[in-house]
């Protein structure tokens, strides 16, 4: 999958993640973490992350993700939704979302 | 502790009511309401209107929450609600002002700040990376020499003027980058500026010719540009936008000097040639000075030639005055777009 236009996914309330992605000029895939935890967590975040994103096949996207210190499930949940809102993503293979 | 907060969306035009209340929280928080604003998302706490924001395009304007409900997670909510509504909205890459003090309760809402007119203002965006990702774009288009020039126009449309500005420029530098402002607010669309910009500077070498972006004289950077009737245009716009120009623009393309013709009518583009040269050239900052390089605005049976005269004899249908002051090229498509079926009632923008 690939993002195809800009969509937004999460909110900026604490222990939640707002996720941004955006199509990329040059097809690749770029994942940007900021996060109020990223001394503590920021390897397990960017590992929730890309799991997600490898998940969903996505090979190409910004992906900005702005944590306020979610859990892992929150991160994943955020990023799937945002994902598939970015690539207008009409059939879903919902085990692709556990 | 149990407050049960409601966030709605309402437009200006539409909730007179609303308005009224959200204009007081707004005065009482020394900010006035920005006529700009096309829609307000407003918190009530038990029925009372306690936070407001509001959005003009991609620019956050107009934030405020009341001062007693002021450090809990309200803020965050209003940034969410505001943020979402943005994207409803299409608007996914937004601005906002911020006096330098508000900074932190912004970086809250992710915002990054950009540039900063020291004690007064901050111009921040929602993206950590855009800024870096646009200058890296250009630093491909980056040329080699010594003295590199850079010209902001917006053509509206593309004048003798302004090839002389470009003709001159060239001349005098290794290289020069020329922009056009890419914000639709002007009488001739973005689309069509770029093109008359684009044939009228074809027979010089040594010139790039650039797309606008929301960093140069955008509606973001730089609102006064694109509301010359409101007589409120506030210089701090203007500084906002030229120290985006000297601190990421420039150095990105290593620009030394930047071009401008001289303004002898229009007020605001007047102002803007004088604070070039101090935030461009004067003013302290950690990015090198660009030196501003004045051009006396040529001038046709001893009348400076202006995209403005041009628009006004092109609601007359003047082409054998117009023919005067515009190249063969830009003369040529305003017969084609300007046939006697159409009207030129409108009179917006500049340059």
């Amino acid at each position: 999958m690939k993002v195809i236009k800009e969509a937004i996914a999460g909110t900026l309330e604490s222990s939640d993640v707002l996720v941004k992605v955006a199509p990329t000029e040059k097809g690749t895939r770029e994942v940007v973490l900021r996060s109020e935890v990223i001394k503590q967590f920021g390897e397990q975040i960017k590992q929730v992350v890309t799991d997600a994103l490898d998940k969903l096949s996505v090979s190409a996207g910004s992906i900005v993700i702005e944590d306020k210190g979610a859990l892992d499930c929150v991160i994943r949940a955020r990023v799937q939704a945002a994902v598939l809102r970015g690539c207008s993503s009409e059939e879903l293979d919902w085990r692709r979302l556990s | 502790m149990n407050a049960i907060d409601e966030f709605s969306t309402i437009s200006p035009n539409d909730s007179p009511n609303v308005m009224v209340v959200v204009r007081k929280l707004l005065g009482t928080n020394n900010l006035e309401l920005d006529n700009q604003v096309e829609a307000f998302v407003v918190c009530r706490r038990d029925g009372r209107v306690v936070a407001c924001a509001g959005l003009d395009h991609n620019t956050i304007k107009c934030v405020a929450v009341a001062e007693q409900f002021r450090g809990e997670s309200l803020s965050l909510r209003l940034g969410s609600e505001t943020v979402k509504l943005a994207a409803e909205r299409s608007q996914f890459h937004l601005f906002l002002y911020s006096p330098p003090h508000n900074l932190p309760f912004f970086r809250g809402w992710s915002f990054y700040p950009l540039v900063e007119v020291p004690q007064l203002v901050v111009l921040m965006e929602n993206s950590p990376i855009a800024i870096q990702a646009y200058c890296d774009g250009l630093r491909e288009q980056r040329r080699q020499g010594s003295k590199i020039g850079g010209i902001v126009l917006n053509a509206n449309p593309f004048t003798l003027g302004h090839q002389c500005l470009v003709e001159e420029a060239a001349r005098a530098c290794d290289w020069l980058h020329v922009f056009v402002v890419r914000e639709d607010a002007s009488l001739f669309s973005y689309a069509d500026r770029l093109a008359l910009v684009a044939a009228g500077v074809k027979h010089l070498d040594r010139v790039s010719l650039h797309p606008g972006s929301d960093y140069i004289i955008s509606r973001a950077t730089f609102p006064g540009y694109f509301l010359k009737d409101d007589a409120l245009v506030d210089h701090s716009w203007a500084a906002i936008d030229l120290l985006l120009f000297r601190e990421y623009i420039a150095p990105a393309l290593g620009i030394t000097h930047r071009y401008v013709g001289t303004e002898p009518f229009d007020p605001v583009t007047g102002n803007y040639n004088k604070d070039m040269e101090h935030w461009l050239q004067h003013a302290a900052s950690a990015a090198p000075a660009i030196t501003v390089i004045e051009v006396p605005r040529v001038s046709v049976r001893g009348i400076p030639v202006s995209a403005s005269q041009v628009r006004r004899l092109l609601t007359r249908r003047d082409f054998d005055a117009i023919r005067d002051l515009v190249p063969a090229s830009t003369l040529q498509f305003l017969e084609q777009k300007f046939s006697a079926a159409h009207n030129v009632t409108e009179e917006v923008g500049n340059q």
